[in-house]
């Protein structure tokens, strides 16, 4: 017995990935804005150019890729920032207190999980909004970081530590092969694994999902817990290259996040997203920096530039879907 | 020719190159209900949604009183004097009922500045004084109950003055009772010279309030005729183009209990439920709307919580209460409303089918999907799927069809129990008897099964035993001949005049 016809509908199989169309046409995004670039910056497509533009886009698209899983799910994570924050001033402390650099890592990245439970299971349990849980969240894990620091950074990242985040693998900076890394695991978990068909049920229908006994409370806490997690490992990233951690890091990481994740073609009503896409809207935002930087405009015009380029993502989306 | 107050001639509407409607002709008496009759997929919501301004057809005309309207959007049906009353009630629910009879036009005072609610007030009671007298306008309208709430809509609509009201299922949330007000109702807008367009599946209902019938099939009109010249089974063979043969009903039930409900509770929805059902049993329950036989099944199912009482499946008691515990025991519910609770739309068929037995295509974390595939394919077969594509979205199906596959998503679970809460609402005709067939083919194979239904005909054919709800408590059980459409009305209502 073979079934029949078309495989879901508008997919073409490429190798190891399944593209959408809508990725594709994401990609293809990116390829006009690089082109764009490339022309009128000679600097812009050059080896080192192209990698920073990868290494500064891959806190952000860590971030985007947690911001994902919890969008599809029908939530948001608006805690993102200060949660990187609070990990990171913690597991510093920890560092510069001599605890070994594995165990610090651990730890860090246990905060970002606890920060997850905590919105997680508000939202799960008592059944509150999560904007409104991420953006208690956001005040508190802020607040914590400060209070925890009295404000201030907190300096001597050990140097074991900082080399490992600045090292290079067969020449590409770690920051990016850590997120090509959890982009992949991610990739994996959403289209090959139980969560990922759950993740996608309770945002496309919680109730129906509830009625066919998805585990919707379990799931909804899960990607918390990994959007936590991911931001903890972005703040790791940072105070790598930093050396030092700020309790006033992560500040608006929230909206990049969301952005990156919402050019990519998750829907923020739930049920839509996609891993690649929000890799490619990353970079995408990542890349129009660059490009601006280089064209030496001012900064307000990159802000500019970036919510334009959100809401001509929005309308393209719009109107090739044609819903 | 004023002979009709509204002729619609040649129309024809195509979404992707598909047909929906191709040349429909079709007119309206003044003061006549003139039934819309046609399968699901037959063409009748996209005649409605060109008549109310909400879709432009592709080709033809509408006149109403003679004149050709420019329908352009849905304003321009309104000016024309035609209102529709849709299915899923249209209606801000934390609004009041003023403020909804007035949404999109309110009165104002103080040349635009303010909304009059006074006047508004004054004019609601005016319309409601004839209709219900009973609603309150200052009401917030998500207090009322359905049948009311759908009569604010028919008072929005003679607001307008409209001449013509289209009702699409107007009884889909209403008690026979309801049903009957509602006649009164239509009796009463007949003399006041107003058209209606009844769209219905209902025959009884049909044959009981319209005059004339207006048959359409796979987007053309096949038929007009006058309801006293016809029987329901010329009509229904003129929907479907072939003959349905009434068929009878067969017992599979054994001696062996699967389902134990001992004094399940929940508040004052559900008082003390107990009983049981036998492997191969097809139990029917029948009540008003509101009797508590919805609540009864996801109580059973583990959806909502119970407030006291036991329920054990082949002797082994469910004990933690959650959707969970009750999948793990073997029992499942199929949803009254599936776009609300059966389907999770943008999914595929094959893991819409696949939620509940996610675990058993799991190895080492990853899911094996060729074995997914495999498993959904065999059951889909089984269970009539067509066109047999487990990649489709389900959000594109028929309504029959996305029932089939949430009936598989528990035949693959190899459920022991299966819930039906009224198994085929919004499917039409063709597809009712296919799922018919299939909760018997179910009953053969042993399951337990439970069917909450509203449509007597329906419980009366599948049942092999009968329960009776009313207000949360089970009143009766019923066997073999004593399974007549008075006896359930009997037990179903509260005062009861009739002899037995």
């Amino acid at each position: 017995m073979t079934t029949q016809g078309n495989v879901q509908p508008k997919a073409f199989p490429l190798a190891l990935f399944k593209f959408n169309v809508r990725d594709a046409g994401t990609l293809i995004g990116l390829l006009i804005i690089v082109i764009t670039f490339s022309f009128l910056s000679p600097v812009f497509f050059t080896l080192p150019n192209l990698l920073n533009i990868l290494q500064q886009s891959s806190i952000n698209g860590i971030i985007a890729l947690g911001m994902t899983l919890v969008i599809i799910s029908g939530g948001i994570d608006l805690s993102v920032g200060p949660t990187a924050a609070l990990s990171a001033v913690l597991g510093a402390t920890l560092m510069v207190a001599g605890v070994p650099v594995p165990l610090a890592i651990m730890a860090t990245l246990g905060v970002g999980a606890l920060c997850g439970v905590f919105s997680g299971m508000l939202v799960a349990y008592a059944g509150l909004q999560p904007f409104i849980v991420t953006l208690g969240g956001l005040s508190l894990f802020r607040a914590l970081a400060l209070i925890f620091t009295n404000g201030n950074p907190i300096f001597g990242i050990p140097m074991e530590f900082r080399t490992v985040i600045n090292s290079t693998v067969f020449g590409v900076p770690a920051p990016i092969v850590i997120v090509i890394a959890i982009a992949a695991i991610l990739w994996v978990v959403m289209n090959k694994t139980p969560l990922g068909e759950y993740i996608l049920a309770v945002g496309g229908n919680e109730e129906a999902a509830r009625v066919a006994g998805v585990p919707v409370k379990r799931t909804k806490v899960t990607v918390f817990v990994i959007s936590g997690v991911l931001a903890s490992l972005a703040s790791l990233i940072l105070i790598g290259r930093l050396g030092a951690a700020e309790p006033t890091m992560g500040n608006l990481w929230e909206l990049d996040a969301i952005a990156a994740a919402a050019i990519g073609g998750a829907s923020l009503m739930g049920g839509k997203g996609s891993v690649i896409g929000t890799l490619i809207g990353a970079v995408i935002l990542g890349s129009l920096r660059n490009g601006l930087t280089l064209l030496n405009i001012q900064a307000f015009y990159q802000l500019l530039a970036t919510g334009l380029i959100i809401i001509i993502a929005m309308l393209i989306d719009r109107a090739t879907r044609g819903k | 020719m004023e002979q009709y107050c509204l002729t619609m001639r040649g129309i024809s509407k195509s979404y992707s190159g598909v047909a929906a409607v191709q040349g429909v002709d079709f007119s309206v008496r003044p003061g006549e209900v003139h039934a819309l009759i046609g399968e699901n997929g037959a063409g009748k919501s996209t005649l409605l949604n060109i008549l109310s301004g909400v879709r432009a057809a592709d080709s033809g005309e509408i006149l109403v009183e003679g004149q050709v309207i420019q329908m352009k959007n849905p304003l321009s049906a309104r000016h024309a004097g035609i209102a529709m009353i849709h299915q899923e009630l249209q209606h801000v629910p934390e609004l009041s009922v003023a403020q909804n009879m007035f949404l999109g036009r309110p009165l104002t005072k103080m040349k635009g500045l303010f909304v009059d609610r006074k006047a508004q007030y004054k004019r609601a009671v005016a319309i409601l004084r004839r209709l219900d007298p009973s609603i309150n306008p200052d009401e917030p309208i998500k207090n009322l109950k359905v049948s009311q709430q759908q009569i604010v809509e028919i008072a929005r609509a003679l607001l307008d003055e409209a001449k013509i009201i289209a009702m699409d299922e107007p009884t889909s949330s209403l008690t026979p009772t309801e049903f009957e007000r509602l006649a009164e109702l239509i009796s009463d807008l007949k003399s006041m010279n107003v058209s209606l367009i009844y769209v219905s599946h209902k025959m009884n209902e049909i044959f009981k309030v319209c005059d004339r019938a207006t048959i359409l099939r796979d987007g053309k009109q096949v038929g007009v005729v006058n309801i006293c010249d016809e029987t329901e089974e010329t009509i229904v063979t003129k929907m479907v183009g072939r003959k349905i043969e009434k068929v009878q009903h067969h017992s599979y039930a054994t001696e062996r209990i699967v389902l134990s409900v001992e004094d399940l509770s929940r508040d004052k929805a559900v008082r003390n439920a107990t009983f049981s059902v036998k492997a191969g049993e097809v139990l029917g329950i029948a009540g008003l709307v509101g009797s508590g036989r919805t609540e009864l099944l996801k109580l059973i199912a583990g959806i909502d919580a119970k407030t006291g009482g036991n329920i054990e499946v082949e002797g082994v008691a469910v004990k933690k209460h959650n959707v969970s515990s009750a999948i793990r025991a073997g029992i499942g519910l199929v949803p009254e409303d599936r776009k609300k609770e059966g389907i999770i739309k943008e999914r595929a068929v094959k893991m819409n089918m696949a939620l509940p037995s996610m675990a058993r295509f799991t190895r080492f974390g990853l899911l094996k999907k060729s074995q997914l595939n495999q498993t959904a394919l065999d059951v889909m077969t089984d269970l009539r799927l067509r066109p047999l594509n487990i990649e489709k979205t389900i959000g594109t199906l028929s309504g029959g069809n996305q029932q089939k596959v949430i009936i598989g998503r528990w035949v693959a679970a190899d459920n022991k129990v299966f819930l039906f809460d009224e198994p085929t609402r919004g499917i039409d005709i063709g597809a009712k008897s296919e799922i018919y067939n299939l909760i018997e083919k179910l009953a053969q194979q042993g399951k337990a099964i439970v069917v909450v239904s509203s449509e007597m005909p329906e419980i009366i054919r599948i049942s092999d035993r009968v329960l009776v709800m009313r207000e949360g408590q089970i009143t009766k059980e019923l066997n073999g001949d004593d399974i007549t459409e008075e006896n359930i009305a009997r037990y179903a209502i509260n005062d009861v005049k009739k002899a037995v």
